[in-house]
């Protein structure tokens, strides 16, 4: 197009010497592989290939898994909805998931994904019928296009369009709500990584689609200015791509072919000059890119109601006879495509899911072609030269698009001194493996960094969880005090109180010799003389029936304390109330080895009761995976009884003496506590159920 | 290590090894050695001969010692370099323990004692060569006088004897040994002779055509050999920029002020540029990416140091050729100027 002189007197260097290429282009390193892509375009695109049938994971892309809508043994359509998001799809980041052909459901059940670790999801198996029935139109377009950002979403949203170029986060979450907050759309063209095709075929073959979809896209987000940047390496691309957009306002660049010149934030610095700052999106810069594959299948959702069930796909590689382009549908298993490309030799390595510079190899050949497979590579394992000692060559330095010392990065993630290598921002890394490309010493930097990121992200989960328990304990150490003092001043006037109350009691009752013995400490003869009165009324046949009121009471208290932050009044309200009730039913109160025997002996006779209204078990199970609470409630469970005991210390001598007035006495607070208890657990149920409804914040 | 596929992205590689980059200096230098063969007989020939079954020698039982696998280490060519660089340092007539010393020194305790290839915090070389300056003085400095000075040149059986036996019979040795250009400068300047009496070819004592082949002496051939080869070694990226660039223009300007302030005292730039080891050290010495900065701009403070350093101890210090102290030192400095040249990371505007 329109060079400058400048850049081609570079081109005229760059022939005799290549590392000039590297003057073309504003972002710093990248490298010039080989890029094999005459291999799959040989061929003109495939037609589509219906395999036996197909694995739909109800997880593709960068978030959680759909809400599944069939069963085992039923039939359903193309373009059928299988699988969708309930109501707060916007936060979870579930993409629903529609039938790819017409046919039953064969299973549902975990499969491998084609992911790096190989790890399993639940997927809907399909035997396609091969009668391609379907359901037109089903997300119910009328030919009218979106005006506002949130009528595109909401059709992105329910076409289960995700980022295609290979990071897969759903399309509508990165689309923002407000009109006119991005003012440029970009259109990533550049598909740098070698061997992969299918971008630059579907340029060449769908220009009009992707250039109509980025415009429906513009005008639905108020933006006014629309580039598309494409690697000068695909001159038949940029020639469909320039006739398309000829009457539109989107402006074809074509940019240097260099690898990673795909990278979101290296293209966009190419085509707008805009260095996206480390800390921010691009979107929040008012600039807004997508793949070419997702424009085309956003422009087929709107036109057509049309959801993403298939997609095109490279089949290529060096172990290949004949290496192709294909729409294929979603849930394709890999070797089926494999095969078809007639393998030179019998497919038993590793395939790979992406390019050679950032793919990874898949657990499992059998794993499905999913909304992010772009590519499924075939290259038969070469053998590797020894790791050597870096020797500070600086190549990977000059490599590297992001500017970072990967030497550097290497040589402290090597020491585990994770806090340097944060230091000197691995957090940038793109992973785009132009490092490990160029090393000399052939170490694999990339994974280097790749541990060093999941080990810094582990460090920083534990300081997380280590401030917020020092928080917690901090604060729970001020309430107990708080609540002590609190507890001593009520705990006298209530004293105060009882005694007068007694010495009422005992002025009307007349008599009572034995009142003397009366102000007994805390000791074995009180211990003894509380048993002894204990049995004397529990007349009926077990000592501790109904003295124990005040130990199950500690022991419904405990699962709430782990939420006590959250609501110290609340909490505090069920505490008083527990008190107040043992205060009550305290009458005949124990010490506190009596307290735990009694404890004991209660629970088989109240088992049913108990039963009923308490259901402390689940709550507490609930909180246990989170250790500081349990501690804290063991600890809130210690702190409980000495209060206990004090405050029946405080009531014994009335109840040697009156043992009938007691009792009865006993029974109306009883039924007063029961009801109190029964408003505390409610409470501590509710608090459980909001804890549950909120994840962990924690880890 | 070795594992025998590769187990996460990238699957491809640029083919590039550690060997190959090795054997580009390698090559590079092969113009300077025919000059200085050409220029000083067969001496360096029977030196780097010796170095190299020194090296055998050492890397095997270092590395043996060490539990290293010989085969990868030892054709690594690391020490290759390392003694094809001390061997151009020594005098191609100095006697056989010189450079079997100075190889065992280099490799063991400025390579293998701190953990071999990649861990050496000093240039192996310059650190034998260091070692050889202090240690024997005397035969450091007993350079070949050029053949078409000397009227007489060594074949290769007579380097072999001399540097075996100590002499060449029939010959005398004073007739053949000299001090090089810049010792001699130096014993001129602290005679009182001035740089231009000592420069000028007609009032020296070496007045048989100082300035042979086109206008340049002996020794700038041998330094123009070398600009020749480490231009191609920057050609084919085997070094940076940054080295000789940064080497050779600060030594440039020193030489350029101090000449311009006492032409009597110190030597013009071309002499400066073109005498000793410089283009030696720009070229091959410095570059040595294990020992040197690794950032951009690292790069280039530590060659202007190295350059200064040079300079000064080459007017002002007590050797002749400050090139192995002026190394050692900011390869001291290292370390330090890597932490504060760090460049800018994408999207982190200061």
């Amino acid at each position: 197009m329109n060079t400058s002189l400048a850049q081609r007197f570079i081109q005229k260097i760059a022939l005799v010497y290549p590392t000039a290429k590297r003057w073309l282009y504003r972002f710093h390193g990248g490298v010039f592989p080989p890029y094999h892509k005459s291999l799959s375009l040989r061929q003109p695109i495939r037609p589509q290939l219906i395999p036996d049938r197909l694995i739909l994971p109800l997880q593709q892309q960068v978030g959680q898994p759909a809400e599944l809508l069939v069963e085992v043994g039923s039939y359903v359509k193309k373009n059928q909805l299988l699988a969708q998001s309930h109501k707060d799809a916007n936060k979870d980041l579930v993409v629903p998931v529609h039938a790819p052909t017409s046919g039953f459901v064969e299973a549902i059940e975990a499969y491998s994904l084609p992911h790096a670790s190989g790890l399993k999801a639940m997927s809907i198996v399909i035997k396609p019928d091969h009668k391609e029935n379907a359901i037109d139109n089903v997300l119910n377009v009328n030919g009218a296009l979106p005006e506002t950002p949130q009528a595109i979403k909401e059709i992105l949203f329910h076409a289960g369009i995700v980022g295609m170029g290979g990071a897969g986060f759903p399309s509508y979450a990165k689309l923002p709500k407000e009109k006119g907050k991005i003012h440029t759309l970009l259109i990533n063209g550049a598909e740098c990584e070698p061997f992969i095709t299918c971008d630059d075929l579907l340029m060449q073959t769908k220009a009009h689609e992707i250039i109509q979809g980025a415009v429906i896209v513009a005008d639905a987000l108020g933006a006014d200015k629309l580039l598309c940047g494409i690697e000068s390496n695909k001159p038949e691309a940029i020639q469909a791509m320039q006739t398309a957009a000829a009457k539109t306002r989107v402006e074809i660049h074509i940019v240097q072919t260099v690898y990673p010149m795909g990278g979101q934030k290296q293209l966009i610095q190419e085509l707008t000059g805009i260095e996206v700052p480390h800390n921010l999106h691009s979107v929040d810069l008012g600039l807004l890119m997508m793949n070419v594959a997702t424009y085309a299948a956003i422009y087929r959702a709107v036109t057509f109601g049309e959801p993403l069930t298939s997609r095109l796909v490279t089949v290529s590689g060096l172990g290949l006879e004949s290496p192709f382009n294909i729409q294929a549908l979603i849930g394709t298993p890999f070797a089926v495509l494999a095969n078809a490309a007639q393998p030179k030799v019998e497919i038993d390595y590793p395939l790979v899911m992406g390019g050679p510079m950032m793919g990874f190899q898949v657990q499992d050949n059998q794993v499905p072609v999913i909304k992010t497979t772009n590519c499924i590579l075939a290259n038969p394992p070469e053998p590797i030269e020894m790791q050597m000692p870096c020797i500070r060559c600086g190549e990977c330095m000059d490599a590297c698009p992001v500017n970072l010392l990967p030497q550097q990065l290497y040589w402290y993630s090597q020491s585990h001194e994770f806090d340097k290598v944060e230091k000197l921002n691995i957090a940038d890394c793109i992973e785009c493996g132009c490092c490990s490309y160029v090393c000399p010493s052939h170490i694999p930097l990339v994974q280097y960094y790749r541990h060093a990121k999941s080990e810094i992200k582990v460090i920083h989960a534990e300081v997380k969880a280590a401030e917020i328990a020092k928080q917690r304990h901090e604060f729970r150490l001020a309430r107990i005090e708080r609540e002590k003092l609190e507890r001593e001043t009520r705990l006298q006037a209530k004293k105060d109180a009882v005694k007068k109350q007694v010495a009422d009691k005992l002025a009307q009752a007349g008599d009572s010799p034995e009142s003397a013995v009366a102000p007994t400490q805390k000791s074995s003869p009180a211990v003894l003389a509380a048993r002894a009165a204990a049995a004397r009324r529990a007349a009926k046949s077990k000592a501790t029936s109904t003295k124990d009121h005040n130990e199950p009471e500690s022991d419904q208290l405990s699962p709430k304390t782990p939420v006590q932050e959250k609501m110290p009044t609340a909490r505090r309200k069920a505490i008083e109330a527990a008190q107040k009730a043992s205060e009550a039913a305290g009458t005949e109160k124990n010490p506190k080895t009596a307290a735990k025997n009694a404890a004991m002996a209660a629970a088989k006779k109240r088992a049913l009761a108990k039963k009923q209204e308490v259901d402390a078990p689940p709550f507490e199970s609930n909180d246990r995976p989170n250790e500081t609470s349990t501690a804290t409630s063991t600890e809130q469970r210690a702190a409980n009884i000495p209060d206990v005991t004090d405050a029946s210390q405080s009531t014994q001598t009335p109840d040697l003496t009156l043992d009938s007035t007691s009792e009865k006495l006993t029974k109306e607070v009883d039924d007063v506590t029961q009801n109190k208890r029964q408003k505390a657990i409610e409470a501590a149920r509710k608090r459980a159920r909001e804890r549950q409804a909120k994840p962990p914040e924690t880890n | 290590m070795n594992q025998p596929t590769r187990s996460s992205s990238p699957y491809v590689h640029n083919n590039q090894n550690v060997r190959k980059l090795m054997l580009q200096v390698q090559i590079a230098a092969f113009p300077a050695l025919l000059m200085h063969i050409y220029i000083f007989g067969f001496g360096i020939v029977v030196q780097w001969l010796l170095a190299v079954a020194t090296l055998l020698v050492v890397e095997y039982t270092m590395l043996k010692l060490r539990g290293r696998p010989v085969i990868p280490f030892i054709t690594d060519m690391s020490a290759l370099i390392t003694i094809t660089g001390l061997v151009f340092c020594i005098p191609p007539g100095a006697p056989w323990w010189i450079i079997v010393s100075g190889s065992t020194f280099a490799l063991i305790f400025g390579k293998h004692l701190y953990g071999g290839l990649g861990y050496n915090p000093f240039n192996p070389a310059m650190l034998g060569y260091a070692f050889l300056l202090i240690s024997f003085p005397v035969q450091m400095t007993q350079w070949i006088v050029p053949s078409e000075i000397a009227g007489y040149y060594m074949g290769f059986m007579d380097a072999l004897q001399l540097v075996f036996m100590g002499h060449i019979p029939d010959i005398s040795m004073d007739a053949i040994t000299g001090a090089t250009p810049l010792n001699e400068m130096r014993i001129g300047i602290s005679q009182g002779v001035t740089v231009a009496e000592t420069l000028n070819p007609l009032l020296s004592a070496n007045d048989r055509s100082v300035h042979f082949m086109f206008g340049f002496s002996s020794w700038e051939w041998v330094n123009l050999s070398f600009l020749l080869g480490g231009l191609w070694m920057l050609y084919s990226r085997t070094i940076r920029w940054q080295f000789p660039v940064g080497f050779l223009g600060s030594l440039a300007l020193m030489g350029f002020i101090f000449h311009a302030i006492d032409p009597n005292t110190y030597p013009p730039v071309d002499f400066v540029l073109l005498s000793g080891g410089t283009m030696l050290a720009a070229f091959f010495i410095i570059t040595d990416p294990v020992t040197a900065s690794t950032t951009p701009k690292g790069r280039f403070i530590y060659a202007c140091g190295i350059g200064v350093l040079v300079y000064v101890i080459r007017s002002w210090g007590a050797f002749p050729d400050g090139i192995a102290f002026a190394i050692i030192l900011m390869n001291i400095a290292v370390p330090l100027i890597d932490q504060y040249t760090q460049p800018r990371v994408f999207g982190h505007k200061h």
